[in-house]
């Protein structure tokens, strides 16, 4: 008789005792489990814990290994064989509120041998919707396709999706008007949108805020950092915004509509110019987007590899024609290229064809846009400092925007209560500390959001026993999510089962939250139906089948 | 002419100094785990850019080539470009150089004045109560973890009282035309005294002690003996005749004490977000950017190895009795 998963200990007693009649496969090897370090990493670190302990109880053996982020990645991303199970996390950014880049490159086969899809998933029922969403430019068909995608992934749980965690800010109320603080879905207070917005209430009308990390570049042809990207979204126009809903609107554009499921018409909003006073017109559109794909600006140029022409009509008016129809276009191009002057870019993309860095490695003196801050100065990790440009069709209501580089947490916290900051642009440090300071200061105002981003845990779907997605949905439902959601992130997420948050309520599936079940004892049943056995307390493959990967 | 010849020598061993630094920082780098393109890994990346990424910063190549490339392009001067930053190491080393400088002299200075006074003081109150509440209290002083004491003091003076700015060299926005004209604000000095106190305790206690040894052992040379028999005050013999004489090892433990201090800069410099080169030192390693940390400790090592030189030659200079024959 093969011992019941609910007996875990009668049957460690019975296997002590008594020789098991060899009824099952090899025992499961010990899992390698990655996590980065506790100082770097505090919540992933406390989750793969959490999650390392309850696997235990299925009768696992796992270790835990700790590992800087280089070196996680080193291996998960070269060597796609060689791990078994690793913390993962994606970030938020605007124009991930498309749900395309998520659902195309992490899963799709394609990408499986040498792009995103690192756990190596593939699943030809999943390619056909994920490819079938890319090209279906009718909104409620192609909410249709990625509710289906989103369902298959929650059968299959390639990967163990823990949280959507919550972006804490926070900003002073008695320098800024709280109603022109605007919360965009997935991202946070922290946002193009509340930096044009923000109104001063008295005499300080500097937007100061706080950064930890340090500018790498103000620079449209490069994807830099994340803080990078707070400026230059500032000093670039797009096409199009990601807007507070999470769906692009036009900007720089005054329209653009689709003539057929490969053409767009864009109209450009008349009188708009740049920093330097020169007219921004259709060519240099044009230039902008044939930058991208020039080879000199290689991080831009998958956003812009679908354009198959672009041709101006007039100083106003283009025409985009793509390669393939492509749903996303407007959210992951159009609201993704910065339009650059042509003038300023011309002859310093031509002199970079002679050499051999490209235009990544080029820092303009003095970054020319034409959005609604202006570039000032920059002195080296110490601060940016941006003034308002009064001539944008969305000219900011503040006069400065200030960025501070400061490293540690404890002095921004100070430095927000002091005055020395008006605007918390990132707070690293515990959120319940932010809150209890708030609430001691009484001028200070906390805003959370669930963010789009996510934590998740990969399984190397190329390795057995994670190639048997039983498997994986029973390691998935051994975990309560809302054990993660208070031990690890002391409540700022909400808990996951799918890769489009809840903060695109547009694109999320809810039904794949509320069918989830969970518990040691459903993922029990669930091994146990699937054929595996638990022996001596350790838990070993169903039927005969061997352990390849063993040490 | 020995003179020529110990100079000559001095400088080859110099030389050859330098050349194991590059080589260990080299190696070290190289040989830590992990991948330094991992930083751009994001879902629209593929493994070919990676390689090509790699390849333009000529991590493609074989170790040895890389160190030969790296070796020639510093003789040349050319210390490389940053992989995060993407602009010339040397670059960012210039425009970070002078704020750590500033802080480090600044505190230095402090810290040699106060450090010197003090401790002739308690060499001439040997024995007293003074000196037996002063000197646990130095060595608590010399104990104290750099951060903790930066904290101690921003939440002291900065958060409850409120005198002095929390972090910068400046206030948000402010516009100077030269690092001269900033240096020489008033408000630049709000902002360097915290820093600049914190490093000063940390390091006062190095020239106290180092002064109030050598005080008590030239009190007891002849020629205080003599002075004194002489009928000379007590301060003329204290500050003229043994102070002036202790004082030479301290002023030559001054030039190895920079050396020291830009490594506690690491930590003051994140603590009170002090634009230097010891945050972005920090910055650099954690980020895997091995042509800026090897660039910001190289030019940390020249420091050290030419505050040494100084060390060795200011103490021939002062001391004739010390030939470097």
């Amino acid at each position: 008789m093969r011992p019941s998963f609910r007996a875990v200990g009668l049957a460690a007693i019975l296997a002590a005792t008594a020789a098991v009649p060899a009824l099952a496969g090899d025992q499961i090897r010990t899992i390698d489990l990655f996590t980065r370090p506790q100082a770097a990493q505090p919540q992933e670190f406390q989750s793969i814990q959490l999650i390392a302990q309850e696997w235990r109880k299925l009768g696992l053996d796992v270790n835990v290994r700790v590992m800087p982020w280089e070196q996680m990645s080193d291996i998960v991303w070269y060597q796609r064989e060689a791990w078994d199970v690793t913390a993962w996390q994606m970030v938020g950014r605007p124009e991930r509120s498309d749900p395309d880049e998520i659902i195309y490159n992490l899963f799709h086969s394609s990408t499986a041998e040498k792009g995103y899809n690192f756990i190596g998933y593939v699943n030809p029922a999943y390619d056909e919707v994920a490819t079938a969403q890319r090209v279906e430019i009718d909104e409620e068909a192609r909410k249709e396709l990625i509710y289906k995608a989103q369902e298959i992934l929650a059968a299959d749980q390639p990967n163990m999706m823990l949280v959507h965690p919550r972006q804490t800010f926070a900003f002073d109320s008695t320098v800024w008007n709280k109603e022109s603080v605007v919360e965009q879905s997935g991202i946070g207070i922290r946002n193009t949108w509340t930096f044009m917005s923000l109104e001063p209430l008295g005499e300080q009308k500097d937007i100061i805020l706080n950064s930890g990390d340090n500018v790498q570049a103000i620079n449209p042809l490069y994807i830099s950092g994340g803080v990078d990207s707070w400026v230059f979204e500032l000093v670039y126009d797009r096409i199009a915004r990601v807007g507070p809903d999470g769906l692009p609107q036009p900007w720089a554009a005054e329209s653009y509509e689709w003539r057929d499921d490969k053409t767009i018409e864009v109209r450009l909003r008349e009188g708009m110019n740049w920093h330097d006073g020169e007219p921004l017109t259709a060519e240099d559109v044009k230039f902008s987007f044939e930058t991208a794909v020039s080879g000199e600006a290689p991080m831009y140029a998958p956003f812009a590899s679908n354009i198959e022409t672009i041709e101006v009509v007039d100083d106003l008016n283009l025409v985009f024609t793509l390669k393939q129809p492509a749903a996303s276009f407007i959210t992951s191009s159009l609201a993704k290229i910065n339009l650059i002057p042509k003038h300023v870019w011309e002859p310093v993309i031509e002199d970079l064809k002679t050499k051999e860095e490209n235009a990544e490695s080029y820092q303009e003196q003095t970054p020319i846009g034409s959005g609604p801050f202006k570039f000032e100065r920059w002195l080296t990790n110490e601060e940016i400092v941006l003034s308002a440009n009064e001539d944008h069709f969305n000219a900011p209501k503040a006069d400065r925007w200030i960025l501070r580089i400061v490293p540690n947490v404890e002095a921004a916290l100070g430095m927000l209560r002091s005055g020395e900051i008006n605007f918390m642009g990132e707070f690293s440090g515990d959120p319940q500390v932010l809150i209890q300071a708030a609430e001691q200061d009484g001028d200070l105002e906390v805003v959370s959001t669930v963010e789009m981003g996510f934590r998740y845990v990969a399984f190397n779907n190329r390795r057995a026993p994670f190639d048997d997605p039983a498997f994986r949905k029973a390691l998935s439902q051994a975990v309560d999510r809302r054990l993660i959601v208070g031990a690890a992130f002391r409540g700022f997420a909400v808990p996951s089962n799918s890769v489009i948050s809840p903060a695109l309520e547009f694109w999320y599936d809810p039904a794949v939250m509320e069918g989830f079940e969970t518990g040691i004892d459903v993922a029990a049943r669930m091994l146990e139906e699937a054929g595996y056995t638990l022996e001596g307390g350790r838990l070993h493959y169903p039927g005969d089948k061997t352990e390849e990967f063993a040490k | 002419m020995p003179h020529l010849k110990a100079a000559l020598s001095r400088t080859l061993q110099l030389l050859l100094v330098l050349w194991a630094v590059v080589t260990i920082l080299f190696l070290m780098f190289r040989l830590m785990p992990g991948n330094p393109m991992a930083a751009y890994i994001d879902p629209t990346f593929t493994i070919e850019q990676q390689q090509a990424l790699m390849a333009q910063f000529g991590l493609d190549k074989p170790l040895w080539e890389q160190y030969l490339i790296y070796v020639g392009n510093l003789l040349q001067g050319e210390l490389g470009q940053s992989f995060r930053y993407r602009e010339p190491v040397a670059d960012r080393i210039l425009a970070l150089l002078p704020n750590t400088l500033i802080l480090t002299f600044t505190s230095l200075i402090i810290a040699y004045v106060f450090g010197i006074l003090a401790g002739a003081y308690l060499a001439w109150k040997r024995g007293g109560v003074v000196e037996h509440a002063a000197i646990p209290l130095v060595l608590t002083t010399r104990a104290m973890p750099e951060f903790w004491l930066g904290m101690v003091l921003l939440a002291v003076f900065s958060f409850n009282l409120g005198w002095f700015p929390a972090g910068g060299t400046r206030p948000a926005g402010a516009n100077y035309d030269s690092l001269w004209a900033l240096y020489t604000s008033r408000d630049f000095l709000t902002y360097l005294a915290l820093p600049a106190l914190t490093l000063a305790i940390y390091s006062q206690g190095l020239p106290l002690l180092l002064m109030r040894s050598n005080m008590l052992d030239v009190m007891k040379e002849d020629f205080v003996t003599m002075a004194r028999i002489k009928g000379l005050s007590n301060w003329t013999v204290v500050v003229r005749h043994a102070a002036r004489n202790a004082l030479l090892p301290v002023m030559t433990s001054f030039a190895i004490a920079v050396g020291y201090q830009l490594q506690g800069n690491v930590v003051v410099e994140s603590v009170f977000s002090w634009p230097g080169l010891g945050r972005e030192l920090v910055n650099a390693v954690s980020a895997s950017d091995y042509p800026l940390a090897q660039g910001a400790f190289l030019m940390i090592a020249v420091v050290v190895i030419v505050m040494n030189l100084i060390a060795d030659l200011l103490y021939a200079f002062l001391d004739p009795r010390i030939s470097h024959a």
